[in-house]
């Protein structure tokens, strides 16, 4: 029996390759996806440690609390360094600073994007090449004020030289500074694509931070002195709330923060390989199926010769077996060339990942492996053991015909999977359960509404197919009675495409919805006419001096303009986001939808909070809350009022005094501008621009611009799904060419007879194409109904959350049945073409 | 053989009036050198118009491979095949297509009918790849000779073995072709589904009008035609008109395999 299936395989090379190819691209990802973020994890590690090398102890601001952009901790006392130099074990200590600068261009256009990309950071050039993880490249250290050092890959980018001048944003306004040196950190153009601007320690306090005040110091011990020995000496004289590490610490540091940050990159695309593995898994399933239906004859006859059902079975699982292991080391190997193909298509959307050389461990191997055996295999089980059912006396007998769409029992099954598929994304979704009961809610209504397949397939066939014989004659007849006469095959071949196009349908639901509910908030709450966005978000990514909104609000062409900050802060235990302005101004422009007390004279230690935010955790005005910046310690606040308006006015509201108060830096995100009455648009969008113009950062936008710069961010994370998902959507079309390909095969002599009797090449090839496009249009049709009853779930349960519209977006979905229809034809082509070159003879005599 | 009545050599490609189709020294040859193997071996034959001829041979004679290559479905070595005044052999595969759904007829031993299409349909499929509609009075005609009135939309699946060919004959008349070629027609049925279909053939021959050319290696079905034609190897070596079972039996004793 084994012998029987290795001649099977070799008879049918071409056919194992191209069913291999399905769960090979899913191998393929999965393998890329490792390789790439084990390559990125360890060239870090291998930067960091480089970095830290000569750093014995790092001394710097306890972490005060955590939040989504990282530990959050105040600055320390620069005299600290001169403490710590007169320790006994110390050789060398050195200042550094941390803050946001960021380089100007040539253009006038600042350099990096720190609200979406890696950071731009500015610090201090250390004079002791053991503790500074910079190097000069070329040129010298700073001297003075006006003298700085940058990375090389800015230098590169930005095409700067030595002794040239160049901007630089920072807290204290637009730096003009000549350009000294060129460094590169641990050997590495920059650090992970941050771009670093460093000055004198002077400079640096008095742009970056504050005189007196930087981010750390760096310590290199004496030599005989250990870095934990150190660590305990510099902890006996450093205040309290101070942070004492070891180098090593420090490293570990470094490389967790990028592990965690690559961990969520890295299951970002595995969950869209395991999507291709699990579309791969219905193409390995109909394959197998649809071999099995063709062996029958011969299954039966060695069943009749005395081959025991296990035996059957066991061929036919041993197919599987060598289908996942093609597919798995042929996917591992195709997974060294998509980890540098995945590296180019982040790179193209921005994101920059160091090089190095590729790693390939034995997780990735194994796992590899493991998903497409067990992928090919899993699929085959139900095949195969149809294929050891079959009685020995079907060797005598025709091959049955197809009754699977008969009975009761598969609509009742496949109503209850999807039934408790869409139960489990609801827990999920609207009783709080998390993503995993929506992910596996989601596979479990694939599934049932797979099983459902044949049920539904002949019907909506026949609608989809209804216009075919008008338009197409005898081939479009054919065609659509050809997608209909085993509806078990094509709703199998078509679920395939369905997921991928079902998945698709729901994210751009999605985003259209999230569009339209952020354009609708926009109005609700807006009231003014143009906003100057910085493009930046949270600590350290800078934002705009305040001495533009001075600068605006002096304008006699404008009414109210006012700025909103934000920060990270810890509001009753939880990590978040703060939002500062002017109430007073700030109302005029922005309608906060106060629903209780009022905004209007918010005191030094009271918050505004929104509506959302109160009824999660139960507040009310004049409930006292503690919250904690940075900087300083907890403080209770007093709540003043609460809002609706969350999208604009932030969860949380603080006033301008409070804010400076308790943040160190203090830069504007955003500036909200109203004319002045009587001036129109035009010319005070004219007097807004003419003053952003000292303000590199500063990006001028009216109503429309406004609502899609807060959706920009969509399109470009939408796109980036696209892309991703395009590979479930190709390999569903191998799918579909698979299907037919097995199809022809098994209708040689019908192919033959209706070329016989007269059906031209190009007739049959209309035949093929549109029994091609029919499956594709029940996939998309399918998927788009699936994707939308998704999309409409997350909006009923994201509804408080700023999600409040639902928009269906036709014209995208219809290009999307188009776009399937277009595919089906492609998927076509091929087994097009091998029908119509038959032999007619051949054909027609063959068994 | 000496009381054989073979053809003249005809050595003049036009066709003559009379003649439905024609093979002029066919030759089919299969693999080259020592090994090749001569299927048909410069046959020259013509088919009569209106006529029923039966193609009788042992295996291996070359009697399927005549029947295919004047058919318009295999192509031959050396040698030219005319349909009416049409040289097949000179035509591609459009044209050749073309020929054999507009004028010709086809009736296999098995596998004759597209199961997706009802019985109706598949009747009148060459028409309607063709893009023509059926002549009415003539379709109702065959239909009724074949006696499928009843069964029209009825899928094969729906019908015996004796039904489906007898679809399959409606279907080779539907078209009025210049020839129809049958290929062991009965060869899948009882004798008695097999002589119903045999004798519509041979109506179709006597009250329709029609041309049939017949491969069989059954005795009984050739009785049926006008006039049989016997091959061995890739030669023609007898032909015998009205025949009855038992000469076409004495006839293939002779030359026996």
């Amino acid at each position: 029996m084994f012998r029987t299936t290795l001649k099977n395989l070799a008879a049918r090379k071409l056919r194992l390759l191209t069913t291999s190819l399905a769960v090979l691209l899913g191998v393929a990802f999965m393998a890329g996806t490792l390789v790439l973020t084990d390559t990125i994890g360890s060239s870090f590690d291998k930067l960091f440690a480089d970095a830290n090398a000569g750093t014995s102890v790092l001394v710097r601001g306890e972490a005060a609390f955590s939040s989504d952009m990282g530990d959050q901790r105040g600055r320390i006392d620069a005299s600290l360094v001169g403490t710590i130099e007169g320790l006994p074990g110390v050789a060398a200590a050195t200042p550094s600073v941390e803050a946001y600068a960021q380089l100007v261009d040539r253009d006038g256009k600042p350099i990096g994007n720190p609200g979406m990309g890696a950071p731009t950071l500015g610090g201090i050039w250390s004079q002791d090449r053991q503790l500074s993880p910079f190097a000069l490249d070329s040129g010298r250290p700073p001297v003075g004020d006006h003298e700085m050092v940058i990375d090389k890959g800015s230098a590169t980018k930005a095409g700067f030289r030595i002794g040239e001048r160049a901007s630089v944003l920072t807290k204290a306004g637009t730096q003009r500074a000549r350009i000294v040196g060129i460094a590169t950190f641990a050997g590495a153009d920059s650090p992970g694509g941050a771009s670093y601007t460093l000055f004198t320690a002077h400079a640096a306090q008095a742009y970056l931070t504050e005189p007196g005040k930087v981010d750390a110091i760096r310590v290199a011990a004496a030599s005989g002195v250990s870095d934990a020995d150190l660590a305990d000496q510099i902890r006996a004289v450093v205040p309290h709330r101070t942070d004492v590490l070891t180098g090593a610490q420090v490293t570990a540091e470094d490389q967790q923060s990028i592990k965690d940050g690559l961990a969520f990159f890295n299951t970002f695309l595995l969950v869209f390989a395991v999507i291709a593995l699990f579309v791969g898994s219905f193409i390995i399933y109909n394959s197998f199926s649809i071999l099995v239906a063709q062996r029958s004859k011969e299954n039966a006859l060695m069943r009749a010769l005395g081959a025991s059902r296990r035996q059957v079975l066991g061929s036919v699982l041993m197919e599987a077996v060598a289908v996942g292991l093609v597919a798995s080391l042929a996917g591992l190997l195709a997974g060294v060339g998509v980890a540098s193909g995945l590296k180019s298509l982040l790179g193209a959307m921005g994101i920059d990942m160091p090089g190095g050389s590729t790693v390939l461990t034995t997780r990735t191997v194994v796992v590899s492996i493991i998903a497409g055996l067990g992928v090919s295999v899993a699929s085959a089980v139900f095949p195969a053991r149809k294929a050891a059912k079959v009685p020995p006396i079907a060797a005598m007998r025709d091959v049955a015909i197809d009754t699977s769409a008969d009975g009761l029992k598969r609509p009742v099954i496949g109503i209850a999977v999807t039934g408790l598929g869409a139960a489990a994304m609801a827990t999920g979704m609207f009783g709080g359960g998390g993503i995993a009961p929506v992910g596996l809610g989601a596979v479990l209504v694939f599934l049932g509404v797979a099983i459902l397949g044949p049920v539904l397939a002949r019907p909506i066939s026949r609608v989809l197919g209804a216009p075919l014989p008008r338009l197409k004659g005898t081939p479009g007849l054919l065609a659509r009675e050809n997608a209909t006469r085993n509806p078990k095959r094509t709703s199998a071949t078509a679920a395939a495409l369905m997921i991928g196009v079902a998945l698709v349908a729901f994210i751009t639901i999605l985003a259209s919805s999230t569009k339209a509910s952020v354009a609708r908030s926009v109005d609700r709450s807006f009231t003014g006419d143009l906003v100057v966005d910085s493009g930046a978000q949270g600590a350290g990514a800078g934002g705009l001096n305040p001495s533009f909104a001075a600068k605006l609000a002096k304008l006699p062409e404008l009414g109210a303009v006012s700025a909103i900050r934000t920060t990270p802060a810890q509001v009753g235990g939880t990590g978040t986001m703060v939002t500062a302005g002017d109430p007073e101004t700030l109302q005029q422009i922005l309608d906060f939808g106060v629903t209780q007390g009022s905004l209007d004279h918010l005191g030094r230690h009271q918050i505004g909070i929104a509506d959302l935010v109160a009824k999660e955790k139960g507040w009310k005005v004049g409930d006292t809350v503690p919250v904690r910046f940075a900087e300083n310690g907890v403080q209770q606040f007093t709540i003043g009022a609460t809002y609706e308006a969350a999208e604009q006015g932030g969860e949380y509201f603080v006033g301008l005094a409070t804010y400076e108060a308790n943040v160190a830096d203090q830069f504007d995100t955003k500036v909200f501008v109203d004319r002045a009455p009587g001036v129109d648009l035009a010319t005070a969008r004219q007097a807004v621009d003419r003053a952003a113009h000292d303000y590199p950062q500063a990006d001028v936008q009216d109503r429309a611009e406004f609502k899609q710069a807060q959706t920009g961010e969509i399109d470009m994370i939408l796109n980036l799904i696209y892309a991703l998902l395009g590979l479930a959507v190709f390999i569903a079309l191998l799918g579909i060419a698979n299907t037919l390909a097995l199809s022809i095969f098994e209708r040689t002599r019908e192919l033959g007879l209706l070329r016989a009797v007269g059906m031209t090449r190009t007739q049959l090839r209309t035949t093929v194409r549109y029994e091609a496009v029919i499956i594709s249009l029940l996939g998309a049709v399918l998927g788009l109904a699936i994707g939308a009853g998704f999309g409409w779930s997350i909006v009923r349960a994201m509804s408080g959350e700023g999600l409040d519209t639902f928009s269906l977006p036709v014209t995208q979905l219809g290009v999307m049945v188009a776009i399937a229809a277009v595919a089906g034809v492609a998927a076509a082509i091929l087994p097009a073409r091998r029908a119509s070159r038959m032999n007619v003879l051949e054909a027609i005599t063959a068994d | 053989m000496s009381t054989t009545l073979i053809e003249p050599i005809a050595t003049d490609p036009a066709i003559r009036p009379g003649v439905a189709a024609r093979a002029l020294a066919a030759t089919k040859r299969y693999g080259s050198g020592d090994t090749a193997v001569t299927a048909l071996d410069a046959v020259t034959v013509d088919f009569r118009a209106h006529e029923f001829t039966a193609i009788m041979g042992p295996s291996g004679s070359g009697k399927s491979t005549l029947m295919h290559s004047v058919a318009g479905l295999d192509t031959l070595t050396s040698g030219q095949v005319f349909i009416g005044d049409t040289d097949v052999s000179s035509l591609d595969d459009k044209r050749l297509t073309k020929l054999r759904r507009d004028k010709i007829g086809f009736i296999f031993q098995a596998f004759n009918l597209v199961p997706t299409l009802n019985a109706l349909e598949n009747i009148t499929l060459p028409l309607s790849l063709a893009g023509r509609k059926p002549d009415a009075e003539w379709l109702d005609l065959v239909v009724e000779t074949v006696g499928l009135a009843n069964r029209l939309s009825h899928r094969p699946s729906e019908l015996s073995g004796g039904q489906q060919q007898r679809v399959a004959v409606a279907r080779a008349l539907a078209s009025k072709p210049e020839i129809i070629f049958g290929d062991e027609p009965t060869g899948n049925l009882d004798s008695r589904a097999g002589a119903e279909i045999l004798d519509f053939m041979r109506r179709a021959v006597r009250e329709l009008g029609q041309t049939i050319v017949m491969v069989t290696h059954d005795p009984v079905a050739a009785s049926y035609a006008q006039r049989v034609i016997f091959l061995a190897d890739g030669r023609i070596v007898d032909e015998l008109t009205e025949p009855t079972p038992e000469r076409v039996l004495d006839r293939l004793m002779t030359f026996g395999d």
